[in-house]
């Protein structure tokens, strides 16, 4: 975080107020922004990102202290400074609106030249450099001469941007920057973003997508009821409880070991003590996405015996899953085994992932012997999986003999037909 | 894009050709004077030395100088005012189909102007019907923007509707007065109402002039702004347009004119919906352009529609608010028709 205490803050906001209409939106907010941040303000919709943005910008009345560099804004109760002197400091681009013009794109991003002019002087080499410097940024100098309502949505949104660029502002507030742009344009404003924060100016972004915004934003705020519900770095911000308690939804958080990038996974309700319950064998990634699938269902899923560093072990692990684990390179250890065969009769359900069998986790399919209800997934034959030189094989089929044999992409559908939960 | 570069190129043939428009019609009438004799004649009398041309025939003088360049310079004036007024009021409304009706200036102006012949005021005096009506335009004006105006922000919605609010209720009081009024005071009223030019002279254009023609350079000066408000009025406020302020200058400017132009004229329907709506199309959306495109295309529609008003039935002529409304009411309901085949909402 910038806020070392020895810069000022650009905008600092104290007990923020603001309603539309009679609904109060914002109840209470505090924030100061640092020059060079660029801050993600998250949350989920109705939390006040926009409207937070909009006082900002001096667009709507609100209640309480809002400061550009120690400058008051307009406020209800108070006049503070002139839209153009707002506009000279802190430049905002709506969200996708349903802003269309038939004036052509240099047109429009003159327009963000607006506070710089003055009535009585016509357009000036700067404000041409202006818009140039601006549309030479964002890649629409090809655009120029055509009119906004006749381009992709991804294409005005560069031009609005464009437009905010020119506005040549120490403050940027951006409204969804990305929600309208495919994966490309979405990493290429984010990255103008970090350009424009590493020449000292001010960013906040209302942000909607998470993973955008733990990888863009060096600090985020994350808005709940019109309150700061957390704010702080995006590990710190980005907890399961911090994120079930704004978005009212259960939320695995992990970081991509591959990327080194925040993930995001939704679970739904806890499923509670009475969901069914289904063990999961597996080992060596084979069993990773049916507990994927199992875990963000309405299942209480176990698994086992694991070894540290399989992939299967991270996926229980991301879904705080029961699950068993002996050390690897060795055979089963007893206890292993023992809470393994535990856990599988106390399912209503056994699966076995498409696993290759080997010495040390033979003893694995030995316990699926005790299920109840007992699922092979098989996306190979055995005989193909079997490295232990026929018991593998022998203990296979004999479970075999007793189970329903499925492919791996086939589970979801026969667990649906299969209805466990009315069992329960 | 260059747009003030180009508006050289189409401004400069517009004046050009206004010029010439204006010397027709003053040469064109009940008596057809030479052209050269025309311009001999208004060269004269702006004090170019003799000698340039064949010195003009002095039988002309009179008829040119006091009946008819003044009524033709009439036409300018008033079909500029309204043009522009228009122009201001479709970009202000973002509504193609805006005009300064809409903020009560003809039902106002009809009000005051029905109220001076009632009143027995209008006979005593030539500058009475004229003042009447510009104080009942802004009389009316002013109620709306009153109305409209709430904590500081004036909402374009409920502007339109105090505007039809208002209006109703002075036309209403026009036609009680009229319950009231002569079979005299309703002719002259009926014939006031339908928008001439025939009383128009050097007095009457001195009484506008002014107001007219600092209005429309004022507006000249927010051509930029109502660019800006054309995104929407939140974009503006963010580049920084105060756009309460902006908004009620320019309401104010544009009642201003248009009760200006109405005071003698009476109402002129359409030519400030059907002027601006054309240059619209041929020049595009730039009111940097537009507005003293408007000026001058309104100036030369009204002149010729007043051409046609003096000469389509011989010696008969007609109200010039006639030949505007022939004109404008098809247009008016073809634009109604595309925008509907579009899907569009009015």
């Amino acid at each position: 975080m910038s806020a070392g205490g020895v810069s000022s803050p650009a905008l600092s906001v104290q007990g923020l107020h603001c309603s539309l209409g009679d609904k109060p939106v914002l109840r209470g907010l505090d924030l100061q922004v640092f020059p060079g941040e660029i801050l993600g303000i998250l949350g989920p919709n109705g939390a006040g990102k926009s409207t937070l943005l909009r006082c900002l910008a001096g667009l709507i009345p609100f209640e309480g202290q809002v400061e550009v560099f120690g400058q008051p804004l307009t406020s209800q109760a108070q006049r503070g400074l002139p839209p153009r002197e707002i506009a000279l400091r802190v430049a905002l681009m709506h969200q996708d609106t349903a802003l269309t013009s038939s004036f052509p794109a240099a047109d429009v991003v003159m327009m963000g030249r607006y506070p710089h002019q003055g009535r009585f002087r016509p357009e000036s080499a700067a404000d041409r450099r202006a818009v140039a410097q601006a549309m030479a940024f964002t890649a629409t100098e090809a655009l120029a001469l055509q009119p906004l309502d006749q381009m992709s949505g991804g294409e005005r949104q560069r031009v609005l941007f464009a437009k905010v660029l020119a506005q040549q502002t120490p403050v940027l507030l951006l409204d969804e920057p990305s929600a309208s742009l495919d994966l490309s344009h979405q990493q290429q404003t984010f990255r103008y973003a970090q350009t424009l924060a590493a020449e000292g100016k001010t960013i906040v972004a209302a942000v909607h997508d998470l993973r955008l915004a733990a990888r863009y934003c060096t600090r985020v705020v994350l808005l709940a009821e019109g309150r700061v519900l957390a704010q702080g770095t995006p590990s710190e911000v980005f907890t399961p409880g911090n994120l079930e308690a704004a978005y009212g939804v259960q939320v695995r958080v992990y970081v991509n070991p591959a990327t080194g990038q925040f993930d995001f996974h939704l679970r739904g309700t806890d499923p509670g003590l009475t969901a069914p319950r289904i063990h999961v064998i597996g080992g060596g990634g084979a069993a990773s996405a049916v507990l994927r699938e199992l875990a963000e269902g309405d299942f209480q899923v176990s698994t086992g015996v694991l070894s540290p560093g399989d992939s299967d072990l991270y996926v229980a692990g991301v879904y705080d899953l029961v699950s068993v684990v002996s050390p690897p390179f060795s055979p089963l250890s007893d206890t292993a085994h023992a809470d393994n065969c535990r856990l599988v009769r106390e399912a209503d359900l056994v699966i076995v992932g498409n696993l290759v069998v080997g010495a040390q986790n033979l003893r694995n399919l030995e316990a699926a012997a005790e299920a109840r209800e007992l699922v092979l997934l098989e996306d190979q034959p055995m005989a193909l999986r079997d490295f232990t030189g026929g018991p593998g094989l022998a203990a296979y089929q004999k479970l075999r003999s007793r189970a329903v044999v499925l492919p791996t992409a086939g589970l979801a559908a026969w667990l649906t037909n299969r209805n466990l939960s009315q069992k329960a | 894009m260059n747009t003030p570069r180009l508006a050289w190129w189409i401004l400069l043939p517009l004046t050009l050709a206004l010029l010439g428009l204006v010397l027709v019609a003053t040469a064109i009438g009940s008596v057809s004077v030479p052209l050269g004799d025309t311009a001999g004649v208004i060269l004269a009398r702006l004090g170019f030395p003799a000698g340039w041309l064949p010195p003009p025939d002095q039988k002309w003088d009179a008829i040119i100088f006091l009946v008819r360049l003044p009524r033709v310079l009439g036409a300018v004036v008033i079909g500029a005012a309204l043009a522009v007024a228009g122009t201001v009021m479709q970009g202000l409304l973002r509504n193609p189909l805006a005009d300064p009706g809409l903020i009560g200036v003809s039902s106002g102006a009809g009000f005051g102007a029905v109220l001076s012949i009632a009143l027995g005021v209008a006979a005593t005096s030539a500058w009475a019907l004229p003042v009447f009506a510009s104080l009942g335009s802004l009389t009316a004006a002013g109620i709306i923007f009153v109305l409209a105006i709430r904590a500081g922000k004036m909402g374009l919605f409920t502007l339109i509707l105090a505007g039809i609010a208002v209006s109703t209720f002075f036309g209403a009081g026009t036609s009680l007065v009229l319950t009231f009024a002569s079979h005299d005071s309703i002719a002259q009223f009926l014939f006031w109402s339908m928008g001439n030019l025939y009383n128009v002279r050097w007095e009457s254009l001195g009484l506008v002039i002014l107001p007219i023609g600092t209005g429309v350079f004022a507006l000249l000066w927010f051509t930029r702004d109502l660019n800006v408000l054309l995104l929407g009025e939140e974009e503006a406020q963010a580049v920084g347009v105060d756009v309460f302020r902006t908004r009620l200058i320019l309401l104010v400017l544009v009642s201003a004119v248009t009760a200006s132009a109405v005071c003698i004229s009476g109402p002129i329907s359409f030519v400030g919906l059907i002027v601006p709506h054309i240059l619209r199309l041929l020049l595009g959306p730039d009111h940097r352009l537009l507005v003293p495109a408007a000026a001058l295309g309104g100036a030369a529609f009204l002149v010729i529609c007043d051409l046609v008003a003096r000469m389509a039935l011989g010696a008969q002529e007609i109200n010039v608010g006639i030949v505007t409304a022939l004109v404008g009411a098809p247009y008016f309901l073809f634009l109604l028709l595309r925008s509907v085949r579009r899907g569009g909402t009015l």
